[in-house]
């Protein structure tokens, strides 16, 4: 897979690709609107992440020259601008999601994961863990072809370990996977607890959880 | 009330007034000045008579050496009569006064001139009567021709005046639907002048235009502004936020390491919360939010249920919820919906006493849908209710651990989507009502 990061922040474009990299995708970064724009003449991508903030002319603009010179490239809006109507301009240009700043690389990577399954078709795709198979279509998990049925709170906190194998993810990037950033307090971390024990004990009624590991005082990983 | 209907009912009222004035006045003035020109006519007649009087004596009308005998005469209608008698007992009388008189058992109304006089040394009575049946027939006809018009004038004046005064005032109105209803939405108020040749209207909606102006450009000034100050502060903590995330991603990370990491990560997070519930705070404030969605009040009181009941179970709380007829809240924004309700539920939730229920209610009511929430704990004080009512975003009050922010956010999205919001709060409990408008 091949990624085009438009992004002006050096420090910020940096982590990105080297977390990207080490995924094994090939990246090519642009720090403006102009090297962005040759970029894209250019070479042929799968990806674009597109910061709408850029030094010499506005991601719009790139969001449409994207949308003309690549066809089938996937374009992911990355902006710290708060104004609803790029929000809903960017996604009636043809983004196909947007993601506020700060985010989580690994919600970047659930993003880009979800949209690919969108776009080709996968939704019917089905992930194994453990003796438990997680249907992503129905939202259920299977175990011996008998439903478990999950809220869909615990369903998506799964679904989201699940895309991220043994690496430890911390409370705060789970809460806000499934609840975003617009409640008050810190308390919902902690409820992150409360949904973990309910999966581990619906599913734990039908088979083993081992691969659910807690990491005492951070947070949780899938073992694989 | 509208005005079209004060300015009708105004207009009947003033003219029901003019008319019953006229109703009361008109026949008695009418009559009175009858009465003036009877009384005018009978001087006329005594005089007539004291000159015939004058000239020719009063063989006419006396027959000689018949002291106690008089004149009198009738017309054969009965209209008219004169009397004339000699007196005994002569007194001064000169006067104009209404009597009946019985004649044939019938008892008739007159206008009498009564006039004493003296002619060839005695004294005579003379009297010049006029029949008023006549003025009181006419009376009673024109006061009810009078009363039949005032009716029809009514009844006409209602249906004219419901029409001018609607089609008077339709650029006001027009005033009102298109452009005063949007000012709450600057963004969205439409600048095309409202046809009217009403010098008055057309004032107003320029002077609205003006307004709207201004504000428009200050809302987009400050729209602006937010955007610029949301990416200065989120792109720093965006770099350290994915520098913390490079280095948990590192597998050979002790417990120890980990650990000072989630403070940082802690730490960052409670920037990121500051920072976005400002901006939350502000872009309702600035009207950012599309108000284009459809919400489902049931279905999204079901959601927070399913979602929140094993997390109030585990906090030894039990949720419970009750919901009636569904509503569909139009022209709404349910990611709004949902933020301002989650942070009220997760208030409660968080200030319940132990083993106590917290109650989801959602009712349908005569011209509004009221969700409850009612938990039961140490409650909201008055200092905190009257800092969120004063739009306050830094509570005073609030405690270290909560920003008391979520309140805020609760009123200011209540605000903008139309909805209302009362918060009853004592020491054993808090019943936060959220009223959103039916109609």
């Amino acid at each position: 897979m091949r990624i085009l990061l438009v992004e002006d922040e050096k420090l910020l474009a940096k982590e990105v690709l080297f977390y990207l990299e080490k995924d094994e995708i090939i990246c090519d970064w642009a720090s403006n609107y102009a090297e962005a724009s040759e970029q894209l003449a250019v070479n042929q991508y799968d990806f674009v992440l597109l910061d709408l903030g850029l030094p010499d002319g506005d991601g719009m603009d790139l969001l449409s020259e994207s949308k003309t010179n690549q066809k089938h490239a996937l374009v992911i809006i990355l902006t710290a601008r708060s104004d609803i109507k790029d929000r809903v301009m960017g996604l009636e240009m043809g983004a196909d999601d947007y993601l506020s700043k700060p985010f989580s690389f690994l919600e970047l990577k659930a993003r880009m994961q979800a949209i690919l399954r969108r776009k080709s078709g996968w939704n019917k795709e089905k992930i194994n863990i453990g003796a438990f198979l997680l249907d992503l279509d129905s939202w259920t998990v299977g175990f011996q072809g008998e439903k478990i049925v999950l809220t869909k709170k615990e369903f998506s906190l799964l679904h989201f370990l699940l895309i991220h194998p043994n690496r430890v993810i911390n409370r705060f990037q789970l809460a806000e996977h499934i609840w975003g950033d617009h409640l008050e307090d810190d308390y919902q971390s902690n409820y992150i607890d409360v949904h973990i024990k309910n999966i581990r004990k619906k599913l734990g009624n039908y088979a083993s959880v081992k691969w659910l590991e807690t990491v005492r005082g951070v947070g949780y990983k899938i073992k694989t | 009330m509208y005005l079209s209907t004060k300015m009708l009912l105004y207009n009947l009222l003033a003219k029901g007034i003019i008319l019953l004035f006229f109703l009361m006045t008109g026949p008695f003035l009418l009559k009175y000045f009858a009465l003036k020109d009877i009384d005018a006519e009978l001087q006329d007649k005594r005089d007539q008579i004291l000159t015939i009087i004058s000239q020719d004596g009063m063989e006419e009308f006396f027959v000689e050496d018949d002291s106690q005998s008089g004149f009198g005469s009738y017309n054969i209608l009965r209209e008219e009569y004169v009397l004339l008698e000699r007196m005994e007992e002569p007194f001064l009388l000169d006067s104009i006064f209404n009597e009946q008189r019985i004649l044939d058992n019938v008892a008739v109304s007159y206008r009498v001139c009564a006039y004493v006089f003296s002619f060839e040394e005695e004294a005579y009575l003379m009297e010049i009567g006029k029949s008023l049946e006549t003025i009181n027939r006419i009376f009673d006809l024109i006061s009810g021709i009078i009363l039949l018009l005032l009716l029809a004038f009514l009844v006409l004046s209602f249906f004219l005046d419901n029409i001018f005064s609607k089609r008077l005032i339709q650029p006001f109105n027009k005033i009102i639907r298109d452009k005063i209803s949007h000012i709450n939405e600057p963004q969205q108020f439409k600048h095309e002048p409202v046809e009217t040749s009403t010098r008055d209207f057309r004032m107003l909606d320029d002077a609205i235009s003006d307004m709207m102006w201004r504000i428009q450009k200050s809302f987009n000034q400050e729209r602006v502004f937010i955007s610029h100050a949301s990416h200065e502060l989120k792109t720093p903590v965006s770099i350290l936020q994915t520098k913390i995330e490079a280095f948990f991603g590192d597998e050979n990370l002790s417990q120890r390491e980990m650990e000072r990491l989630m403070d940082m990560q802690q730490t960052i997070q409670k920037f990121k919360k500051i920072i976005n519930a400002l901006l939350l705070l502000s872009k309702v404030n600035n009207a950012q939010y599309l108000k284009t969605e459809s919400v489902s009040l049931n279905a999204l009181l079901d959601g927070l249920f399913e979602e929140w009941s094993p997390l109030a179970k585990d906090r030894a709380l039990k949720l419970n919820l009750e919901i009636e007829d569904d509503f569909v809240y139009r022209r709404s924004n349910g990611s709004l919906c949902q933020i301002m309700l989650q942070n009220a539920l997760s208030n409660a939730m968080k200030y319940s006493y132990k083993g106590t229920t917290i109650q989801l209610v959602g009712q349908l009511r005569a011209d509004e849908y009221q969700i409850h929430i009612i938990n039961k704990g140490p409650g909201i004080s008055v200092e905190l209710m009257d800092q969120v009512a004063a739009g306050m975003v830094f509570l005073k009050d609030a405690k270290k651990e909560s920003s008391g922010y979520g309140l805020q956010i609760i009123f200011k999205i209540a605000s903008f989507l139309g909805v209302k919001v009362e918060a009853a709060s004592n020491s054993s409990g808090t019943n936060f009502i959220f009223r959103f408008p039916t109609n």
